[in-house]
């Protein structure tokens, strides 16, 4: 075999990702006296957790003294429509004080109520005002003061390098391979336990909240890998996301608008919530609001730019200027005044409640392989609740951190898989090398819109199928052809683009293949066909069979406590 | 056709190029476009290999910095122009990857040479009980999403590392401020240099969260330090003792102007309107002409100026170096003088000719004597080409008609353009005068690096910074610089030494050019 130069770097804990989840595993494995390596697919603190708003959920009561973990179990069940995996669940309400005191502890600044306490405000389907937040900045100064922990810590940022393969060696994890992003080497990371977290995959969808990096290489490389993942087909749209200016198209406005009192209104000046969830209002779950929206703008009462209105003038402007800044900012932007004006909103790809499958210590089905943050499926179910992302990062960024740090210390480094990173190297620099192919740029487009078009929030046999079968397509014949424009290695966006797009092609082949398969309406997955006998009760686990084929099986839901109606 | 923006974007691959070079690309423009959305564009029609980096494209991230027309800003938040081209650089002071990419490994090493981490001595209660009012000053400064523009606009940080720029030293600010953090950050905010920067806000004017860095952090911690009992540097202190014994800031030289008027008030017939003029230190002590030109430039455009006989400092080099004391003493004594002048002579409003004085009675001597009585002082403040431009009025001004047939450029005093929000009057009044051919300096807005206490504390670091103004200076090829602020023309006449340049005071050049006139 044709060789490429790489170097390798040993360490003993490897995550890969740096947003909320990944920085909190580093932090916590550091605590194991062991070397831990944080890759960052950009620089350190420009994760897409930087992007959240509205708040982290949390028990804690300190505003409404009824809240307990138990209830925020409940609501995350019911808020998730049954298809969580409720050991996990349980995981996240029991830890999500002890994780946001951590927060404090390392520095994080939370509004405060009036005893000095964190302030915790409402949010959708929950029982009580149980979000804490830092004005509608809450995910920025999470990720703020988590690189103010990195830094304060032992952790070796390796910062813009994109692992691209995770590398096996006995059925053991054993590494990445990975390009450095700076000057395009090829790098091979080795470690006696390996955590991903990679985050979402928003950007297969043309319209989202997310930012560029959110591709789903974690979804594609553990597939890849031989892991289990769960609940593929439930992607959350966020009913509110910014509709004009163009550029500006999806991107997300707080669902603390609505916490804090927003309204949402149609072309006719119509409170259209109260029609379809009359006791709930805006603050139904994310799916059902954003459904209401899309059939108010189906239905011809949208704004002339396809959204509705989502109102908070009638609010004292001092409130809104504390609690909601960066809205303000962000309409500025577009020369919306919302102290004043309504905002016009649409649903945006926001999150994947879908993700590789963990068990109650963050482990993958693959030893050593350990995962937390939007990258698994199960915590969330079939529709995640505002905050819980939030609260998803810190409680198994740190469990997933403490699991792997347990295993790096119990086992030795495992054997060099040397030939598949070389295999990787080589398709790698094929793209660079082919002369004649499609441009990363041209696919992508092709890619989001058959997604955006055909696997959205109204799903329908027909044009599931189709996508279904285009993806096949793209997957043997795109693919393969994807060629970079300049054949240069030092930071050339064509090329990371070109490994990106087999990712996001595999990951959106899994939601679409496992939306196809699921035939009645369940959570973030509706069907305007549904098939009324197939309550949805089951999670569909997708994974790379034998022969290398997609396997796609229902299982029964893991349910610890509460019983589907 | 669809209107396209010329593009220049500055490639570099140090793998393959001697040296960096602009291409350009005709980006088709959208309304609304940003910076960022221009460099997609070229990224997906042109060439995939353009280097730069974004992720959020909606300011939270701070990915995105580059320098755009010469300033460093994130691309996400900036308009494009439909009416200017566009040229984009990578940040200065950090080394070129490719293209727009550049190096921040040193930055970061920066940053983590201050600790940038609470601090802690004991392992807090759970839950931890902090009140609103204890962060409320953090959350300010927290909004920082470390895009690193600042840096690459920071005057000092261009000639040093010293200094660890805005981004870093707001981070000192925001530890020291925050009640659970256990360093001595005042120590640390000496030792870091925070007696270099000179105040001058490129900072704040482009920073995507409008944090205003010498406030909330630079004057927070001098002000700290001074209390800690930190002296100041010489030079600074001298200026405080002379304050607080006779109410100017430098010592005596030639007779005073206010000594030297004979009358307070200077009045014309059919007089348009009537204003104090808040001479300042230097306009009193060393220019004298100067002062008596803004007196002349007024009334001959049909406005009575009074001169109140009894002035005091503005305490800008207090306020500046952070002695507080010495700052509100004279915020009292110089709201209760043009108060008084008020009632006494009828006007409400105050003139000044000098950038320093105008942006601290603006800006900080507002909130001083609002917070003590609950409403500002009553006279509203203009700078001299405010006054002239936009309360008289460009038709109502009477035209200079002396011929002064120069090039001439214009410096921008840091506190008239970002401290007060005057950019283009002052340029205005230049074009008025027949002859002047008008050269705009691409970098006027830069510091001169008199500010802050900077010229008076730390002499060295401030000539690096004018003579790096100088080379901008000198790149017109004008034959005269004009400015607004005695503080500037003086550093820079000071620094344009030995050269053809000749450094003029914009109301001087404006009296010349009307006696000129009457001949």
């Amino acid at each position: 075999m044709e060789e490429l130069p790489y170097r390798t770097i040993l360490c003993d804990v490897l995550v890969v990702g740096a947003g909320g989840a990944g920085c909190r595993a580093a932090i916590e494995a550091t605590k194991y006296n062991l070397d831990v390596i944080m890759l960052s697919k950009e620089l350190l603190g420009k994760a897409h957790t930087a992007m959240a708003e509205g708040g982290y959920n949390v028990s804690l009561g300190n505003v409404d003294p009824d809240d307990n973990p138990e209830t925020h179990f409940k609501d995350t069940i019911v808020g998730g429509n049954y298809l969580n995996d409720q050991a996990l669940a349980e995981i996240l309400v029991r830890d999500a004080s002890e994780r946001v005191f951590d927060l404090e502890e390392m520095g994080a600044v939370f509004d405060r109520t009036p005893e000095g306490k964190i302030a915790q405000r409402p949010f959708g389907k929950q029982s009580w005002r149980r979000t804490a937040y830092a004005s509608d900045r809450t995910g920025s100064e999470i990720m703020v003061t988590l690189v103010e922990a990195v830094r304060k810590s032992a952790v070796r940022v390796y910062d813009e390098i994109f692992a691209t393969k995770l590398l096996l060696h006995d059925g053991r994890i054993a590494g990445v391979t990975a390009i450095d992003l700076k000057y395009g080497d090829y790098m091979i990371f080795r470690a006696k336990a390996v955590v991903m977290a990679t985050g979402g995959a928003g950007r297969v969808y043309t319209v989202t909240s997310n930012a560029q990096l959110d591709v789903g290489d974690g979804y594609a490389m553990a597939y890849e890998a031989g892991c289990d993942l769960i609940d593929m087909e439930m992607v959350q749209f966020h009913p509110t996301g910014m509709v004009k200016p163009e550029s500006a198209r999806g991107r997300l406005v707080t669902e603390a608008v609505r916490g804090e009192g927003g309204i949402l209104l149609n072309s006719e000046g119509e409170r259209f919530m109260h029609r379809y969830y009359p006791g709930v209002m805006e603050l139904a779950g994310r799916d059902q609001v954003a459904r209401s929206i899309m059939t108010e703008v189906r239905e011809g009462r949208g704004s002339p730019d396809g959204g509705v209105y989502l109102s908070i003038s009638h609010l004292p402007r001092s409130i809104i200027e504390f609690r909601l800044e960066s809205m303000i900012e962000q309409f500025e932007d577009a020369g919306v005044d919302i102290r004043d004006e309504p905002m016009q909103v649409s649903p945006t790809c926001h999150h994947f409640m879908g993700g590789i499958k963990i068990d109650e210590e963050a482990g993958t089905n693959i030893p050593g392989l350990f995962a937390a943050g939007e990258c698994t499926g199960g915590v969330h179910g079939g529709n995640r609740l505002g905050g819980n992302a939030l609260a998803d990062t810190q409680v198994f960024g740190a469990l997933s951190g403490e699991s792997a740090a347990k295993f790096a210390k119990e086992h030795e480094m495992t054997g060099l898989p040397k030939e598949k990173a070389m295999k990787e190297f080589l398709k790698l620099e094929a793209m660079l090398k082919r002369e004649k192919g499609i441009s990363p740029a041209d696919a992508r487009k092709e890619l989001t819109d058959l997604m955006w078009t055909k696997v959205q929030i109204f799903r329908k046999e027909e044009e599931m199928a189709f996508a279904v079968k285009e993806l096949r397509r793209i997957e043997n014949e795109v693919v393969p052809k994807i060629k970079v424009d300049v054949a240069e290695k030092r930071f050339n966006p064509g090329w990371h683009q070109a490994i990106e797009f087999g990712h996001m092609v595999t990951t959106a082949r899994m939601v679409a293949e496992a939306a196809l398969i699921r035939k009645g309406s369940r959570g973030a997955h509706y069907r305007v066909d549904a098939d009324p006998e197939d309550d949805g009760y089951y999670n569909i686990v997708v994974r790379k069979g034998a022969n290398g084929d997609m396997e796609l099986t229902k299982q029964e839901l893991i349910i610890t406590k509460i019983t589907p109606p | 056709m669809a209107e396209t923006i010329k593009t220049s974007v500055q490639r570099y691959n140090p793998d393959n190029d001697d040296a960096p070079y602009l291409q350009d690309f005709e980006v088709e423009y959208e309304v609304g476009m940003t910076v960022l959305d221009a460099l997609l564009y070229v990224q997906d029609k042109f060439d995939s290999s353009l280097a730069f980096r974004w992720e959020c494209r909606g300011g939270q991230c701070g990915s995105c910095a580059v320098k755009v027309n010469g300033t460093a800003r994130i691309a996400c938040r900036t308009k494009v122009d439909p009416e200017e081209s566009l040229v984009l650089e990578p940040l200065d002071k950090m080394p070129i990857i490719k293209d727009l990419v550049v190096d921040m490994a040193q930055t970061e090493y920066r940053i983590r040479r201050i600790r940038p981490y609470v601090a802690r001595d004991k392992k807090p209660e759970r839950p931890e009980i902090i009140h609103a009012e204890e962060i409320e000053k953090v959350r300010e400064i927290r909004k920082c999403i470390e895009c690193a523009a600042c840096l690459s606009n920071c005057p000092i940080v261009h000639e040093t590392w010293e200094y660890p720029g805005p981004m870093i030293i707001r981070q000192i600010a925001r530890l020291e401020l925050d009640p659970r953090d256990v360093e001595d950050r005042v120590g640390m905010a000496i030792d870091e240099s925070v007696y270099s920067c000179t105040t001058c806000k490129m900072c704040t004017d482009i920073c995507p969260k409008k944090i205003d860095v010498p406030a909330l952090a630079v004057e927070l911690l001098r002000a700290k330090a001074v209390e800690a009992g930190y002296p100041l540097a010489e030079g600074q202190q001298g200026f405080i003792d002379q304050i607080n014994a006779t109410g100017r800031a430098v010592p005596e030289k030639d007779a005073p102007l206010l000594k030297a008027l004979e009358t307070e008030e200077f009045t014309v017939e059919n007089s348009r309107g009537r204003v104090g003029f808040f001479t300042g230190c230097l306009i009193d002590y060393r220019m004298q002409n100067t002062g008596k030109a803004l007196i002349e430039v007024l009334n001959r455009n049909g406005v009575d100026v009074i001169v109140p006989k009894e002035q005091w400092c503005c305490a800008s080099p207090a306020f500046r170096t952070g002695d507080l004391h010495t700052a509100h003493a004279a915020v009292e004594r110089v709201t209760e003088i043009f108060e008084n002048a008020m009632d006494k002579h009828g006007f409400d409003t105050v003139v000044v000719a000098c950038a320093g004085c105008g942006k601290t009675l603006r800006e900080d001597h507002r909130p001083v004597i609002t917070e003590k009585r609950g409403e500002p002082p009553k006279f509203k403040v203009h700078d001299l080409a405010e006054y002239m431009l936009d309360v008289i009025g460009k038709e109502n001004l009477v035209l200079p008609k002396g011929e002064i047939k120069l090039k001439i450029t214009y410096h921008e005093p840091c506190h008239l353009g970002r401290g007060q929000g005057v950019v283009d009057q002052p340029v205005e009044l230049l074009k008025m005068i027949p002859g002047v051919e008008y050269i705009e300096d691409p970098y006027r807005n830069r510091c001169c690096g008199a500010g802050g206490g900077v010229r008076a504390g730390k002499r060295e670091l401030s000539q690096k910074i004018a003579t790096t103004k100088r080379e901008y200076i000198e790149a017109t090829g004008a034959s005269m610089i004009t400015t607004e602020c005695p503080f500037c023309t003086i550093q820079i006449s000071d620094i344009l030494e030995g050269s053809e340049i000749e450094t003029r005071y914009i109301p001087d050049l404006l009296a010349e050019s009307y006696r000129k006139g009457d001949k």
